[in-house]
């Protein structure tokens, strides 16, 4: 199987209330078998509502989701079976130490071996003794990447795996996402964070109020980031001359110094600014960060 | 099955292997004390049959026949009405509207039920195991007031009504445990309501079905008695006339009939956050 996970035209409209809600619209979006996969987008886009469509927790209005080639409606409990799923807000039962509710979960899988959950809480530094109810959010966070983990799922859907972990632990959860993948599992996972899942997916797909806007590799993007200029004149100069050139957005004019973004070739700009006395200059490609703030902010 | 954990004591382990089990454990505590509160309330009532046949004057009105509180005189009157027909029924109705919201609402209103159901669990299974929990909370319940009657049979002069009477009785008392934990159960997974609705929606159809059993007869629509479980609970009179197939199957019947509409609604809705 060469595809994980496949979304054709996802629509999901919220109708419980009064006001129905749009939490996805018309989503395309596809998983290949094997990569590891960030699903960007800021908070209320739409990303834990595609991700509870996968598991079968809510129904799509329209379209169609295939995960594993099975139907999770349909196939949900086999599908489950092979998937491992970390909730954006994990919450497990507070009574049970952290121990005793893996070991419940196992069960519910059929058995998980002992010493791999126990290999898996040493590594991320759980203790199996602590209730769950005392356990700090970060470490409650590492209960549900356990059990997220310990089965050795085919597919991984991991919603905001790092909020809560310190540094350190990030580290590690970056280490282990890297070895699922080179064990042939694939990963799923959202983030509204772009240097969290810089690090380690293969692709990235950025989503806004439940549509698609970019789908790609990070080299590709990173590719298509804009050039941040800065320009330093002797004298001012008038806006006029700027502000129309191709490509130029974001035109600052204070007083002697020019701040733009320019997409693709910078020559219309440098000519331009040729023509006036040029006493400095500086260009610089935009982080990713600020990409993605673009992407999220585009009409 | 493996071994599923060394580190974890070991008495704990066995009671987390599958849902049912483990919404055993959890109730543990809640379904004893339900059952020796239950027991002990129905012993102290029943036990106090002696010095109400003595006062053979005890006047019932006229408006309250129909709750069965009438012929104190005799033993099995006496606990139809006073025991078996007022406190430990509203008892168990609370029992199954309480334990029945708990069993699907307040895992959806937390959150969990989303990791359990991530698991390879179907919803009808998890609901399923969940409600057999319930269901067994009540046989235990229905037990423990079995026991309590048969230990104060003899010294409260209820020989007259038959073991067979009072194990029929603790039967119908079971199923209406059953029915109304089905009830809340039911009416959390089809509408994915908060447990306190759930809650308060299922008491409330019991208060309301209790007093219409009772009063049907005064407002002359004996009828609608049959509509509600408390005929066949006890209108039926299971302490003399013992075990009958029509009120048990009735009332299991009823009981089928609502975890199934609850599962099929569960089965086709949104799980809520």
């Amino acid at each position: 199987m060469t595809t994980a996970i496949e979304l054709t035209e996802l629509t999901k409209t919220y109708s419980r209330g009064r006001a129905a809600r749009r939490g996805l619209d018309g989503l395309t979006l596809s998983v290949r078998a094997g990569e590891v996969f960030g699903y960007l987008g800021p908070n209320g886009a739409g990303k834990s509502t595609t991700i509870r469509l996968l598991l079968d927790l809510i129904r799509p209005t329209s379209g169609t989701v295939r995960v594993l080639g099975l139907d999770p409606r349909r196939d949900a409990v086999e599908l489950h079976r092979r998937v491992g799923y970390l909730a954006g807000d994990f919450v497990a039962d507070g009574r049970q130490s952290a121990g005793e509710c893996l070991a419940f979960l196992a069960a519910l899988r059929g058995g998980v071996p002992a010493a791999r959950i126990g290999e898996l809480a040493e590594r991320l530094g759980l203790d199996p003794s602590a209730r769950i109810r005392s356990l700090s959010k970060g470490n409650r966070q590492k209960v549900g990447l356990v059990q997220a983990f310990m089965h050795r799922p085919d597919l991984l859907i991991l919603d905001e795996p790092t909020s809560g972990l310190d540094p350190l632990v990030q580290q590690t959860f970056l280490d282990m996402v890297a070895e699922a993948r080179t064990a042939g599992q694939t990963v799923f996972m959202s983030s509204h964070i772009m240097s969290e899942v810089e690090a380690v997916a293969d692709r990235v797909a950025i989503i806004r109020e439940g549509r698609l806007v970019a789908a790609d590799t990070v080299a590709a993007l990173r590719a298509r980031s804009l050039l941040e200029v800065r320009i330093d004149f002797a004298a001012p100069v008038p806006e006029a001359e700027f502000a129309a050139l191709p490509g130029v957005t974001g035109l600052r004019l204070d007083g002697t110094t020019l701040t733009c973004h320019v997409d693709g070739a910078p020559d219309a700009l440098l000519k331009a600014a040729a023509r006036h006395t040029v006493i400095g200059l500086r260009a610089d490609t935009q982080d990713l960060e600020e990409l993605f703030q673009s992407y999220y902010a585009a009409a | 099955m493996t071994s599923t954990g060394n580190a974890v004591p070991l008495s704990a382990h066995a009671f987390t292997r599958s849902v049912f089990t483990k919404t055993l454990h959890d109730n543990r505590r809640i379904f004893t004390v339900w059952a020796l509160a239950t027991a002990a309330l129905a012993m102290l009532y029943a036990a106090y049959y002696p010095q109400v046949s003595a006062n053979t004057a005890a006047k019932i009105p006229d408006a309250l026949r129909g709750f069965g509180l009438s012929d104190t005189a005799d033993a099995a009157g006496y606990l139809q009405g006073a025991v078996f027909g007022l406190l430990v029924p509203l008892l168990a109705t609370f029992y199954g509207a309480a334990t029945g919201a708990r069993m699907i609402s307040a895992d959806e209103d937390s959150g969990y039920l989303d990791l359990v159901l991530a698991h390879p669990v179907s919803r009808t299974r998890l609901l399923l195991q969940r409600y057999a929990a319930l269901a067994a909370g009540g046989v235990a319940i229905a037990a423990a007031v079995l026991l309590a009657m048969l230990a104060v049979r003899s010294g409260a002069h209820l020989g007259a009504v038959s073991v067979t009477g009072f194990a029929a009785q603790a039967v119908h008392l079971a199923l209406l445990m059953l029915l109304f934990g089905a009830l809340g159960t039911a009416l959390g997974a089809a509408t994915g309501r908060p447990r306190a609705t759930v809650f308060g929606v299922t008491a409330a159809i019991g208060v309301a079905s209790y007093a219409l059993n009772g009063f049907a007869p005064q407002i002359g629509a004996d009828g609608l008695r049959y509509a509600t479980p408390f005929h066949y609970y006890i209108g039926t009179h299971p302490l003399t006339e013992g075990f009958q197939p029509l009120p048990i199957l009735t009332m299991a019947a009823a009981t089928a009939v609502l975890l199934a509409v609850g599962a099929w609604r569960f089965d086709r809705r949104d799980l809520g956050r």
